[in-house]
């Protein structure tokens, strides 16, 4: 018996020779997406230890074999729910060849399982590759350092094309709003998965929530946040202090799956510009965490009556 | 004489030929043979999850997953959308107020058993007239070997202009207003009824302040069919009496699993003034100013 036969991507590019070399430089396959961001917590020699003794033996189990996602779930902290179907290659069946890992976050949310609000894409019968191409989950080829890199990532505006809608109060808004906040800030149904307090070998606490503030990679745009669970002392077991962690904040911008039409933002302009809703305060920040989310709090202004 | 026989068995045959078709008001749980029956002449919506749809549905069904009819709102569970949310769901899926439809779910637990019951009772308070639901669910249907298709059917979109029913909805004033005067229904197994058990989303045990009980599986089979009209007014009756013109409300933990009884009440045995109270227990035994008991 060969374990995870599939790892070695030469068995599967025998046959599927432009995948495998394509998936090889992935970042499903090298997951360096999510060490190349968290590396700069840190100073270069703690780098160098976490390289070795954080990623290569824990965050790189996470990354995806050609059988992980078309044959069976991937073992995630030891457990695993099986195959997909029998023992046969599953080209495509997204509630399963996805959800196995973004069965945490995207997924549930998406379905409205988590949250209690069906994304209307879901409402539609709309599945994962209805928006993400096959070049996003096998790599088009090019070794990126993270995922923000990729031209080719679905839009909103792919598909809405702004200044065609039907009701003047929704165009008027979008175009107000075009240059100053995500679609996400105001199409968002409500709370999300947040995890929190990450410990290296202890997991972390998922919680609902929901936080609108500064985009940490587009300071111009209001957006959801996401809180991000690395606190000071995450990799404290393997000797890292993360000299520089306060070189990112706590949250990062993040395309919530649960949009829809109407939300008591699109409703009510008093949502955001009065009662401030959902937009992260010095009250409501983590408390211990890096100084630069003091940098994402925005205070909406009132909307100026005219005379 | 035998022409005259002849044409009225004749007239008696194509009587019990057209039925079937008919709209199925006061028949809320239909069989799977039923179904198979009148495929041509129902709207099937299935409300499982689109993979689940995806992998075989009832040849013609809809699909619109119950997470889209029963949204969280504040911290309550499966409540109802705005009235102008549900009117989108509805036209995008072309469902008129003249549609007949037949919901179809899951069946193996009562959640997934009273999916089909709350978007039922959710058409019907959009002001959808023939609703039902299929009896023993999708598992049923696969159990007895009827046709299942992969190819996903896109509604034809159709602006709905039904009334909606605000009559079969209760807010906590409306039931506050109705203690010591309606039926108060508890839809909850008797443990959670006489407080010796809750869920962990509800706030404290017990119940609202003089409900009776009418468990939510007192409707089904063995099998998950449901039972009779003779014998769900059998249990019925000696619960809420036998006025039809008395207040009812039915509740549960989150307004979902009562919607079971409200079709039966009121699509089946006539009860005429039978509402839902949405926030239920969630919403009740968290206020500490809402009468309970024990």
């Amino acid at each position: 018996m060969v374990k995870r036969p599939s790892d070695d991507l030469t068995l599967c590019g025998e046959c599927h020779q432009e995948i495998a070399a394509n998936y090889k430089k992935s970042l499903h396959y090298t997951t360096i997406g999510q060490r190349n961001r968290v590396v700069k917590r840190m100073s270069a020699e703690e780098t160098k230890v976490f390289d070795e003794k954080v990623f290569e033996k824990s965050c790189r189990s996470c990354h995806a074999t050609c059988g992980d996602c078309h044959v069976k779930s991937p073992s995630i902290g030891g457990v695993s729910v099986g195959l997909i179907d029998k023992h046969k290659f599953v080209r495509k069946n997204e509630g399963k060849t996805c959800a196995f890992c973004h069965g945490g976050r995207v997924y549930p949310e998406y379905t409205g399982e988590y949250g209690g609000n069906a994304d209307i894409h879901y409402q539609k019968g709309m599945m994962c590759m209805d928006c993400h191409t096959m070049d996003e989950m096998h790599g088009d080829g090019k070794a990126y350092a993270q995922k923000e890199e990729v031209r080719d990532r679905p839009r909103c505006t792919d598909c809405h094309e702004p200044g065609r809608e039907t009701k003047l109060t929704a165009r008027v808004a979008h175009l107000k709003h075009s240059q100053t906040a995500s679609c996400f800030a105001c199409h968002s149904a409500g709370e999300y998965r947040n995890c929190y307090g990450c410990h290296l070998g202890g997991g972390s606490e998922a919680k609902p929530g929901f936080f609108l503030g500064t985009s940490p990679r587009n300071r111009k745009e209001i957006t959801t946040l996401r809180i991000i669970p690395t606190v000071r002392e995450s990799f404290k077991p393997a000797g890292i202090q993360q000299a520089n962690f306060d070189a990112l904040p706590n949250y990062w911008d993040a395309p919530i799956h649960n949009i829809r039409k109407r939300t008591d933002r699109t409703r009510n302009c008093d949502t955001c510009h009065e009662d401030r809703k959902g937009f992260l305060t010095m009250e409501t920040l983590l408390k211990n965490s890096s100084r630069t989310n003091l940098e994402l709090i925005h205070k909406p202004k009132p909307i100026p009556i005219s005379k | 004489m035998i022409k005259a026989k002849m044409k009225a068995m004749v007239g008696l045959l194509a009587v019990l030929l057209i039925l079937p078709a008919a709209a199925f008001a006061g028949e809320p749980f239909v069989t799977t043979e039923w179904l198979q029956a009148n495929l041509s002449k129902v709207t099937v919506l299935d409300v499982r999850k689109v993979e689940e749809y995806n992998a075989g549905h009832i040849p013609g069904a809809i699909n619109v997953f119950y997470g889209v009819w029963g949204i969280k709102k504040g911290v309550l569970l499966n409540e109802l959308p705005a009235d102008d949310d549900l009117k989108d769901i509805l036209s995008a899926n072309g469902i008129e107020p003249t549609t007949t439809v037949v919901v179809v779910s899951k069946n193996e637990t009562m959640p997934f058993r009273t999916d089909a019951t709350r978007v039922a009772w959710t058409l019907r308070y959009a002001g959808v007239e023939n609703v039902a639901v299929l009896s023993g669910g999708i598992e049923k249907w696969e159990a007895e070997k009827r046709a299942l298709s992969k190819d996903a059917v896109k509604p034809k979109a159709k602006a709905y202009k039904g009334k909606f029913n605000k009559q079969y909805i209760a807010n906590k004033a409306t039931v506050m207003g109705a203690l010591g005067k309606a039926v108060l229904a508890d839809v909850r197994a008797p443990e959670f009824y006489k407080g010796e058990k809750k869920l962990d989303f509800v706030e404290k045990t017990g119940r609202i302040k003089g409900a009776v009980n009418l468990p939510p599986g007192a409707l089904y089979n063995a099998d998950g069919t449901y039972k009779n009209k003779a014998e769900i007014e059998a249990i019925a009756k000696p619960v809420v009496g036998a006025d039809l013109n008395k207040e009812i409300i039915v509740y549960c933990d989150t307004g979902k699993v009562c919607t079971n009884w409200w079709l039966a009440l009121y699509d089946l045995l006539g009860y005429k003034d039978v509402k839902v109270y949405d926030g239920s227990s969630m919403e009740w035994l968290a206020d500490p100013s809402a009468p309970s008991e024990p």
